[in-house]
């Protein structure tokens, strides 16, 4: 059990809908930085498997999410992030599909093969790279959140704010599951352009906070 | 050239198409009396339902054949499944005075202890297989059309069985048990009325964007390109390599047979045998890729750095 | 009532070894990372110690692990296939599966102990040609290429002195195995050689308004209305132009199934049961592998065969009995 209370009540949906407010990407970054370090020390082969690939660096694009998320998967130093849009990204290959599917891909419970069949998912630019992180993912037991909770405990100083701001947006998340739910479902998305100026402001006031554990030594000497 | 390329030989290889049997006989007698190749051979490789109708021929093109001073193989099916294809095959393989060409490991097993041909078809890719194969009575070995240049050194270097490769005509691509040529009529193998003699030279396959791609044959997929390693002649004999085998096509064979010969004999230049052998390929384009590592669709010229 | 077939399930990764196990699988078969097997593909397989781990997980729960080795060594590099076979015999795995006769002979001479299967990649398809390698290399299992109906196999069970596999579900060469060279035609890298056919490296997915046209080098293999169901990019699975006219001239973007055919199929004398998919997800294994566990079983005490729902794992949503049924020639 994690030291910081009892776990907040997150499943895959919850998650989903908490990502899915038109939130700015950078209010995101804690909680993927945290993701990736905790993926990476659970699974630490994982991108291993990218060692063969030239320029590992993917779009994933929940179609229904007013952003994507870029992933360098570099064998060194991976990292994830998420931009408004794709388009100034130089990005080797492009994966498409809903947000719920693309998690339960992650987490290795559907048949991603089948959802090409069914044209549920979509992919463009480098086959390679693509077959190589369905690949990648599929070799671990990914459960994003039991990788994240994991971490939750031991973590060392430097951690502790990316750990804050992400038990933070959890637990704002948990106390709002019945409106995330719709939110998954209802095109909230729309209200996102709405919302912007005011959570441009908020934006710079967790900017801080979300760059210092990219800034971790973990993270440090890799990419450019 | 060089006196090693004058003592290299040609192989004209088996007919793969379903030709009619007057045709294929004709094609034949004009070998055994007009053409300088060193050996011939007959016999049904791809479809053991054309076999019937060439039997009544056999007996008289091979003695021409061989009145003619060629070395005739008779080569056998390359797919073996039924019973009826096996007994077939065994008597073939059980003919002592026959020099027979293996095209599937079934007819290798059959031969084993006798001196007899590895075909194409047959899956030799390393020294190991090629020793395992020559210590079985395989002395010549026709190899796969995709190994290239640095796998022919090697195995032409290991000495343990005289080498052969394919330097023109369609490359053998695949092998089914499912007739495309029946498929693209709507019909099925065992109900395919013979279709496949329509095409000669093979069924034009292209692709959706209109580029020419395959030849289908029956239940064989050969490419559409011809292959041409007239370029590659002396870097294959330089490895030890002394058999080249032609394919027939739908095109002057004795023509063909009369270039490459020219060539290796050294009366004519490989500029000029290219220019010759386009003529005669009416306009089928070339190939010569998997000498070069590359697609095997590609046609690299070696003449280029 | 009989014994049940044994059902030989594909792992890809450590994860789709333990999902296949904990489905049901009575054997497990891997490749390593590299061109030693005939999946040879971005991101897949398995290192020595995976291999490690996963023979100790697979033994602790009552499975056997196969590791094909189903690629034909290069001439004059050897090494790395050799090597396969060593790691193999060394980790303690309960079979090789093999395609080439030199690497065979290999086998045979340093790991005699080290039980032999023949892959489909050596394209036995004939007992003559089975008895060879059976006399030769002491292959104690053969897996029968996909090009035999249920009668021929029948037949040929009665005439080989060895076990016989055959495949039951996913993804099929309509060529001869081992024997097709259409990849290494169009794009360079060769099935035999390399262990990967129509390889991703190779291939490109553009979207062109809602139409998906898929290429494999420069060819274009298929194109698919928008909502249409999808394939691979296999040469032997596209769309092509022969007499003018635009057809799958040579399969549909389809996989095998012959679930409803278990029961003829144990009376046709086979040993083992195949599911292709080494590519695919461990969620396709645990599906796939769950309801043939559940088909083998019931067919073993003479039960009708439940029929699970498989279709939404086939390749372009469709599914065939392919050459086990004689019509499909």
């Amino acid at each position: 059990m994690p030291p910081l209370g009892p776990p907040p009540p997150l499943s895959p949906v919850l998650l989903a809908g908490f990502l899915v407010r038109p939130l700015p990407p950078i209010l995101l970054q804690p909680v993927l930085d945290l993701a990736m370090m905790a993926i990476r020390r659970r699974h630490p082969g994982l991108f291993e498997r990218f060692s063969d690939i030239q320029n590992p660096l993917l779009v994933i694009d929940p179609v229904d999410l007013p952003l994507v998320f870029r992933l360098d998967a570099d064998p060194l130093s991976p990292r994830l992030s998420a931009v408004r849009d794709a388009g100034d990204l130089s990005a080797s290959a492009t994966i498409r599909g809903p947000l719920l599917t693309l998690m339960e891909l992650l987490e290795g419970r559907i048949d991603g093969d089948g959802l090409f069949f069914s044209r549920e998912l979509s992919i463009e630019g480098d086959t390679e790279v693509v077959v190589a992180l369905r690949n990648a993912i599929d070799s671990v037991e990914i459960d994003i959140i039991g990788d994240v909770l994991s971490l939750l405990g031991p973590l060392a100083g430097p951690s502790r704010n990316a750990v804050g701001v992400a038990q933070g947006l959890f637990d704002r998340a948990a106390r709002d599951l019945q409106s995330l739910r719709a939110a998954v479902i209802a095109p909230a998305l729309s209200q996102g352009e709405f919302q912007a100026a005011r959570l441009r402001d908020l934006e710079d006031k967790v900017d801080a906070a979300a760059r210092r554990p990219a800034r971790r030594p973990a993270q440090k000497g890799g990419r450019r | 050239m060089g006196g090693g390329l004058a003592a290299a030989k040609l192989t004209m290889g088996p007919v793969l198409f379903n030709w009619a049997p007057e045709k294929l006989r004709d094609f034949y007698f004009r070998l055994a009396d007009e053409a300088a190749v060193d050996s011939v051979c007959v016999g049904e490789v791809v479809c053991s339902k054309r076999t019937p109708f060439f039997v009544p021929y056999v007996a008289e093109v091979t003695g021409r054949l061989e009145r003619a001073g060629k070395e005739v193989i008779h080569s056998t099916l390359a797919l073996v499944m039924t019973g009826r294809e096996l007994t077939q095959l065994a008597e073939t393989a059980g003919s002592a005075d026959l020099l027979v060409e293996a095209n599937d490991i079934s007819a290798h097993a059959l031969l084993a202890g006798r001196r007899h041909v590895i075909g194409p078809l047959v899956n030799v890719y390393n020294e190991g297989t090629l020793k395992t194969l020559a210590g079985r009575g395989a002395f010549r070995v026709c190899l796969a059309s995709e190994l290239p240049a640095p796998t022919l050194a090697v195995l032409g270097r290991a000495g343990l069985a005289e080498l052969e490769v394919q330097i023109f005509g369609r490359l053998p691509l695949a092998l089914s048990a499912r007739c495309y040529h029946a498929r693209a009529k709507g019909l099925t193998k065992d109900n395919c009325q013979y279709v496949c003699a329509a095409d000669p030279d093979g069924m034009a396959v292209e692709t959706l964007d209109g580029k020419p791609f395959l030849a289908v044959n029956g239940t064989q997929t050969l490419s559409h390109t011809y292959c041409n390693r007239l370029g590659e002649l002396q870097a294959l004999e330089a490895m030890g390599i002394r058999h080249f085998r032609l394919s027939p096509q739908d095109v002057d064979m004795v023509a063909v047979a009369g270039v490459v010969r020219g060539l290796l004999d050294g009366v004519e230049s490989v500029a000029d045998a290219q220019g010759r052998l386009a003529d005669l390929a009416g306009g089928v384009p070339f190939s010569n890729g998997f000498f070069h590592g590359r697609e095997g669709v590609r046609f690299v010229d070696p003449a280029l750095p | 009532m009989s014994a049940p077939l044994e059902l030989v399930c594909p792992a890809g990764t450590p994860a789709a070894l333990r999902a296949a196990v904990n489905a049901g699988a009575d054997s497990v078969y891997l490749g390593f990372r590299d061109e030693t097997n005939a999946r040879n593909f971005p991101g897949l397989n398995f290192s020595r110690s995976e291999l490690a781990e996963g023979i100790r997980f697979a033994h602790d729960h009552g499975a056997r692990v196969l590791v094909a080795i189903n690629t034909f060594p290069e001439a004059g590099n050897s090494g790395p296939w050799h090597r396969a076979v060593d790691s193999a015999a060394d980790l303690g795995a309960d079979a090789v599966i093999l395609a080439d006769i030199g690497l065979m002979d290999y086998a045979q001479r340093v790991h005699p102990q080290l039980r032999r299967h023949l892959s489909v990649q050596a394209a036995a398809s004939n007992p003559e040609a089975i008895r060879f390698y059976h006399q030769a290399f002491g292959i104690k299992r053969v897996v029968l290429p996909r090009v035999l109906t249920v009668a021929e196999i029948t037949a040929l069970n009665a005439q080989v002195p060895v076990e016989t596999e055959i495949f039951v579900f996913g993804g099929l060469c309509v060529m001869a195995e081992g024997r097709c060279q259409l990849s290494s035609y169009a794009t360079g890298v060769s099935p035999n050689k390399d262990g990967a056919c129509s390889p991703a490296s190779h291939v490109r997915y553009v979207d062109h308004g809602g139409k998906m046209i898929s290429k494999l080098g420069d060819y274009t293999i298929n194109t698919f209305a928008e909502g249409e169901p999808a394939g691979y990019p296999t040469l032997c699975k596209g769309r092509f132009s022969t007499c003018g006219r635009v057809s799958y001239l040579f399969e549909e973007p389809t996989s095998l199934n012959v679930l409803h055919l278990l029961p003829e199929l144990a009376k046709a004398g086979v040993r083992a049961l195949k599911i292709e998919g080494r590519q695919r997800g461990r969620a396709y294994v645990a599906k796939v592998v769950a309801a043939f566990r559940l088909a083998v079983d019931a067919a073993a005490r003479g039960e009708p065969v439940p029929e699970t729902a498989l279709g939404a794992l086939a390749e372009g949503g469709r599914q065939t009995t392919g050459v086990y049924e004689k019509v499909w020639r």
